[in-house]
């Protein structure tokens, strides 16, 4: 549909990849993120350790079963000396039968097995605790296991209790990071976010966000836990094989080969890792664009064109997915070669030293074992740069959201005190970033007890000019006052506390009625939310609704019509009893006759406060005490509705003539 | 596999432990076949070529298989994309033809969640039905056979096993499936948390309810974890559990395995010319059971991720399989064009029993023929638009267009000859052009021009920074709402059909920009039949006939002056109001 890949972002301008450098920066950010979790870290790696200690006892039982029990060797007669750490515990069995060893070495393992969970040293006679549940082939149905990631290198009791401690831990930094990135989505001002699609703020929160946790894990679990099994591991083999260092050694260059194998793809990994984010971000926007507007699609027809731009968007998500996927599988193939010379030539090595004699056959076993130990760790480090490359996308995109300046609501500046004499906007200029201009020195005072009407063909700038009082938009240009006050200077809360604003378009939320209204002051009493409504015409179709304020409204209000709707947003504004109170085409769904009465209410509610109101409408802007008319970002005529309708050729006049003439015969 | 237990055997009893070869070994490695079975001749060099050779090949044989293995792999992921975005897109497609009371319903997040999330568990059902018990079940039989050819006793213990862990898999599977869909559920219910608050910052911000919704999405985000935690914990203690169960076999017939080597004794059957346990059988033994544990292990695991598989396309089935409110009927024709008018016989519609939204509604609109639609909020003006659409259909009466009765017609081919401005102008995320050509995505530039320009959008886009290729927000701010009017309008009229329906066209624009976008469509709706719901009297006056709705109730219908001749009428008494409004504005 389109000839450029449609980006997620649009009001946001996001760089597609980072360098190497500041992958670095972005992950430093991660880790630095997550400090307060710094003893929860300490304890898994405790835990890690506790279950490294009885896996590297795990071949001794085995070797004792061929060499002593099988082959019937005594004990106290080993081939080579046993290293200190087993010596005693050997020594300690020497002198049984084989069948007596057995029955030991038995006992032995079943309550190894009840505590981690293993008796033996292959896969299969050992249990690693996960939770995994199966995920989909696409980057957001992945994202679930890691948002919830939990393991544990040992199985049983020990096992099921790291498994739940690492969970939780996972879900903790998630929630953590999440919630923030939540509360800078709720800061970010509005015209940024208005041009964000709602799809992509899900998509970050929900599935980007998880890249928090592979990224700490391997980052701050990894570089201890790796090289501390290497060097347990190599420990145990060198007190006991001292004159065979090339399997250690074999089994180290798997970190280069690891590394090396890797990282030409690193760069290419983050990048489409980016881009599969991105379409998955697509795809989620498109989907919640047409299930959010169903009424649209379905009354224009618009159901196959709807189909067919989420077919193309979710594919692309899906072969995006699979770059990264491919990348991958080159990086294990080009470790491939190197890997299978060098473990086919530690294999030989270990077999050749049992044909010299210089080991047992449950030597050979053993040394087999503890190399994999070896191998398995040098890996991880060696691919460490690679694995996060992934995590790096995610974080990036996270953090460029969180970088985005929000309002920033400083506790430091003093709150505005109640609103007494006027507002006064004081030549005013607001620019777009990209340099399109649209207010130009505007001038505006409002004193309480008025009502100011801004009038003026679509696109004038009445709805920005609005937008300056709560401090939607702030100035580029000149100040807002407020009796005296420059609004920047006090604090953001205190200052929205006192505005009450009603939108163009109605927002309601999947709540009851009642919970709706009272949005717009949650202590508000049952009776001062009825008298809200009724003042904006909705107590009468609310008490027929079949459960009256305690209806349910269903999502965006779908059950009601636009105009209930629009008088409920209206009973919502008023139920705050602000003293300011803006409402920008607040009856253009209302009938004639319901906007005159509401008209002639809010004129008589307004005694102690400023209405600003936007209004095409003869009868709406006809009793304000005072017309602006703008046109093009400028005010070119105010004054009240008689000296602006006496002004010859006046720009009013003509709207009026216009409007009336429209409006009567 | 009778190769893998050569060269296991070659390994540890004739490399490693010295004793001769057997003959198939000796030929499967290409040494001298006489010297390598007799003990003087498999002399230590001799049994370093055997051991150089094992490697090699064992090396080569891996690196060869790698390629095509991984290959078929990337296929397979390719294949279960592909069965995926068929769901996705299928299920799209139903949620789309669902009617506006399922949607009233449900919310956007649950969808969006059905959708990316739910979905995906397609993509497993090959390895959940296929893959896993095609392999690992044969494997488990095969490894007990196997085993029972050594031993007959040790083979029927493990197949022992099979028992309990059926037994402690049922236990756990309903316990699972509960906990999985709350986790499902409540995360569905964070989606839309966070797509409501999105939708809704305006006025979160205006309102300054951004603690109160940070409270409630860190509540939903807690909610989600605990019961994700629920569901993940009892999956891992349930694997734990059944390792613990194959883990107390695997011991006990390894001992008891173990036991019989000690012996020497003699195998149940002669297996490849093995006679006796030795070392090399009892590695292959032991790597037989492991192989049954692993299995068995695979199985099992398979079936508790199989239980959230099975919660997952379960809440796709769900709306897959409701029925949508408006179906045609098997014999429904195509609608070829409306000729000659559009009656509403009879008309009355309710949401609930009790409430009538629109009763006894007679009108006929004929082509060529402007109708307004007036009345005041809430009356059901855009509900008789919405039945004419079909988006619902009247609880009774009926609706024809030239004679024929909207249900016998083709849904897709009515809502093709119908376009329709909303009230609520909706847009979506893509350009000016696309926004406009949503209902027509074929339609050319000119086209699009053409519409715009009779919606006077045409000036207001060209002066946009990328004109036609501008992207616009969901709910762009770059545009104000009287913009985004003429948008929707400009949409509408690209669809070019005979039947057109204007919800509120000109609330949100000023009094020029009407007037200029009412004479344009008078022009452009000569041979059509225009149905315009409107409170402006500048705009009721452009109609040929006004019906007058009240309360759902069709109170009167007529031209302008014959409303007008009715000294009590509803209209006249609005007309008047205004009247007097405008004459005070003077």
């Amino acid at each position: 549909m389109m000839a450029t890949e449609p980006g997620a972002t649009r009001g946001l301008a996001e760089s597609e990849d980072l360098t190497h450098w500041q992958t670095l920066q972005v992950i430093g950010r991660a880790i630095r993120f997550v400090a307060p979790f710094r003893s929860r870290f300490a304890v898994k790696i405790g835990l890690i350790v506790i279950s490294l200690l009885p896996l590297l006892m795990l071949p001794w039982p085995v070797k004792i079963i061929i060499d002593n029990v099988i082959e019937g060797h005594p004990i106290d007669q080993p081939i080579r000396p046993y290293p200190e750490l087993i010596a005693p515990l050997m020594n300690a069995l020497a002198g049984y039968s084989p069948s007596e060893l057995l029955f030991i070495v038995i006992a032995f393992q079943a309550a190894l097995f009840a505590v981690i969970g293993a008796f033996g040293t292959t896969g299969s006679e050992r249990e690693s605790t996960e939770g995994y549940l199966a995920s989909g082939y696409d980057t957001a149905s992945r994202t679930e296991n890691e948002a919830n990631s939990g393991f544990s290198l040992a199985g049983g009791l020990l096992g099921l209790f790291d498994f739940r401690w690492t969970m939780r831990l996972s879900q903790a930094l998630n929630h953590h990071y999440r919630s923030q990135l939540f509360k800078r989505i709720e800061t970010l001002p509005m015209p940024a976010l208005d041009d964000e699609r709602i799809g992509d703020a899900v998509f970050r929160v929900m599935y980007d966000t998880p890249a928090i946790t592979n990224a700490s894990y391997r980052l701050l679990l990894t570089p201890i836990t790796a090289p501390l099994h290497i060097l347990m591991t190599v420990a145990i083999i060198s007190s006991l094989y001292g004159d065979h260092p090339e399997l250690v050694y074999c089994a180290l260059a798997f970190l280069p080969i690891a590394f090396f194998s890797t990282l030409p793809v690193a760069g290419s990994l983050r990048r489409m890792s980016g881009r599969s984010r991105k379409a998955g971000a697509a795809a989620t926007s498109t989907a919640e664009e047409g299930m959010s507007n169903i009424l649209a699609v379905q009354s224009l027809g618009g159901e196959a064109n709807q189909r067919a731009r989420y077919e193309t968007d979710s594919w692309r998500s899906f072969s995006r997915y699979r770059d990264v996927f491919r990348l991958g599988i080159y990086a294990v193939l080009i470790g491939a070669i190197p890997a299978t010379v060098v473990g086919g030539y530690a294999y030989f090595i270990a077999i050749d030293g049992v044909i010299a004699g210089e080991l047992s056959r449950g030597d050979f076993g053993l040394l087999t074992t503890y190399f994999f130990h070896i191998v398995t760790s040098a890996q991880l480090l060696g691919g460490l740069w690679f694995s996060v490359q992934d995590s790096a996308a995610g974080l990036h995109r996270v953090f460029f959201l969180m970088d985005t300046p929000g309002e920033e609501d400083d506790p430091n500046l003093p709150a505005l005190a109640p609103i007494r004499q006027s507002i006064e906007v004081d030549k005013v200029d607001f620019t777009y970033p990209d340099g399109t201009a649209i207010l130009k020195g505007v001038e505006l005072r409002a004193e309480v007890g008025q009502m100011i009407a801004l009038v003026g063909p679509a696109g004038a700038g009445k709805t920005t000019l609005a937008y300056l009082l709560p401090r939607f938009v702030g100035p580029t240009r000149g100040s807002v006052r407020i009796d005296g006050v420059d609004i920047s200077e006090v604090s953001l809360d205190s200052l929205r506390n006192q505005i009450a604003f009603v939108f163009q378009e109605t927002v309601l939320f999947d709540a009851t009625v009642e919970e709706n209204i009272r949005m717009g002051r949650g202590d508000a009493t049952d009776e001062e939310v009825r008298e809200a409504a009724r003042i904006a015409e909705a107590d009468g179709f609310i008490r027929e609704l079949p459960d009256g304020y305690a209806t349910p409204l269903g999502r965006g209000g779908g059950k009601l019509s636009v105009g209930q709707r629009q008088r409920l947003s209206l009973a919502r504004a008023l139920v705050r009893q602000a003293p300011v109170l803006i409402l920008d085409e607040p009856t253009s769904a209302l009938d004639p006759e319901t906007e005159a009465r509401f008209v002639a209410t809010l004129r008589a509610l307004n005694r102690d406060r400023i209405v600003i109101v936007i209004a095409h409408r003869l009868s709406t802007i006809r009793s304000a005490d005072q017309i602006l008319f703008i046109e093009n970002g400028e005010i070119r005529e105010r004054g009240s509705h008689a000296d602006l309708v006496a002004m010859p050729g006046g720009k009013y006049q003509n709207f009026v003539a216009l409007q009336s003439g429209a409006e009567d015969e | 596999m009778p190769l893998g237990l050569l060269f296991i055997d070659t390994l540890w009893t004739r490399v490693l432990q010295g004793n001769p070869m057997l003959e198939i070994e000796a030929q499967l490695f290409r040494v001298p076949v006489e010297q390598a079975t007799s003990a003087a001749g498999f002399d230590p060099a001799l049994r370093r070529v055997v051991a150089e050779r094992l490697v090699i090949w064992g090396a080569l044989i891996g690196l060869a298989f790698a390629p095509p293995f991984v290959a078929l792999y990337y296929y397979q992921v390719w294949i279960l994309q592909r069965v995926n975005q068929k769901l996705r897109v299928d299920l799209l497609s139903h949620l789309q033809g669902l009617s506006l009371r399922f949607h009233s319903d449900n919310t956007v997040g649950d969808a969006v969640y059905r959708l990316t999330q739910d979905s995906a568990m397609v993509t497993q059902l090959v390895q959940v039905l296929v893959l896993t018990p095609f392999t690992a079940i044969p494997q488990f039989l095969y490894s007990a056979l196997v085993i029972a050819l050594f031993a007959p006793k040790l083979g029927l213990i493990l197949l022992g096993v099979v028992l309990p862990s059926l037994v402690a898999g049922g236990w756990f599977s309903q316990r699972m499936r509960t906990r999985f869909r709350m986790a499902r559920e409540t995360n569905a219910a964070l989606t839309s948390r966070i797509q409501e608050t999105v939708l809704g910052i305006k006025i979160i911000k205006a309102y300054g309810a951004e603690k109160i919704e940070q409270e409630a999405f860190e509540g939903a985000s807690h909610q989600a974890f605990t019961a994700a935690f629920g569901a993940r914990n009892l999956y891992a203690v349930y694997a734990m559990g059944m390792f613990w169960l194959f883990g107390t076999f695997a011991i006990l017939i390894t001992a008891l395995g173990t036991v019989e080597v000690m012996k020497e004794t003699e195998l149940a059957a002669t297996v490849l010319g093995f006679t006796i346990w030795n070392l090399g059988l009892y590695n292959y033994f032991k790597a037989r059971l492991g192989g049954a544990v692993e299995s068995l292990k695979d199985v099992f695991r398979t079936w508790g991720r199989a239980q959230d598989i099975a919660i997952g396309l379960d809440r796709v089935f769900e709306v897959m399989d409701r029925e949508p409110e408006i179906q045609d009927s098997p014999d429904a024709a195509p609608l070829d064009g409306v000729h000659r008018e559009i009656r509403f016989i009879d008309v009355g519609f309710r949401y609930q029993a009790d409430r009538p939204v629109l009763e006894e509604v007679n009108l006929t609109a004929q082509i060529g023929e402007i109708t307004a639609i007036v009345g005041p909020t809430g009356s059901g003006k855009s509900t008789l638009m919405a039945l004419l659409l079909r988006l619902f259909d009247p609880t009774s009466g009926r609706i024809e267009i030239d004679g024929l009765g909207l249900k016998t017609l083709q849904t897709g081919s009515l809502r093709d000859n119908v376009s329709i401005a909303l009230q609520e102008n909706v847009l979506f995320g893509d350009t000016v052009r696309e926004n406009i050509r949503f209902a027509k995505p074929d339609a050319s530039d000119d086209q699009v021009r053409e519409a715009a320009r009779v919606a006077a959008a045409d000036g207001f886009i060209e002066a946009l920074p990328q004109g036609y290729d501008t992207l616009l927000g969901e709910r762009g701010s770059k545009l104000s709402s009287g913009q985004r009017q003429r948008l929707s309008i400009a949409r509408a009229i690209l669809k070019n059909t005979p039947i057109l329906i204007l919800d509120e066209p000109t609330a949100a624009l000023d009094a020029v920009t009407e007037q200029r976008v009412l004479s344009n469509l008078s022009e452009w709706g000569r041979d059509r039949a225009v149905f315009l719901i409107t409170h402006r009297l500048s705009t009721i006056r452009q109609a040929d006939q006004i019906a007058f709705l009240q309360n759902g109730v069709l109170a009167e219908c007529g031209s302008h002056d014959q409303l007008m001749a009715s000294a009590r009428g509803a209209y006249r008494a609005l007309v008047e109001a205004e009247r007097i409004a405008a004459e005070a504005a003077r």
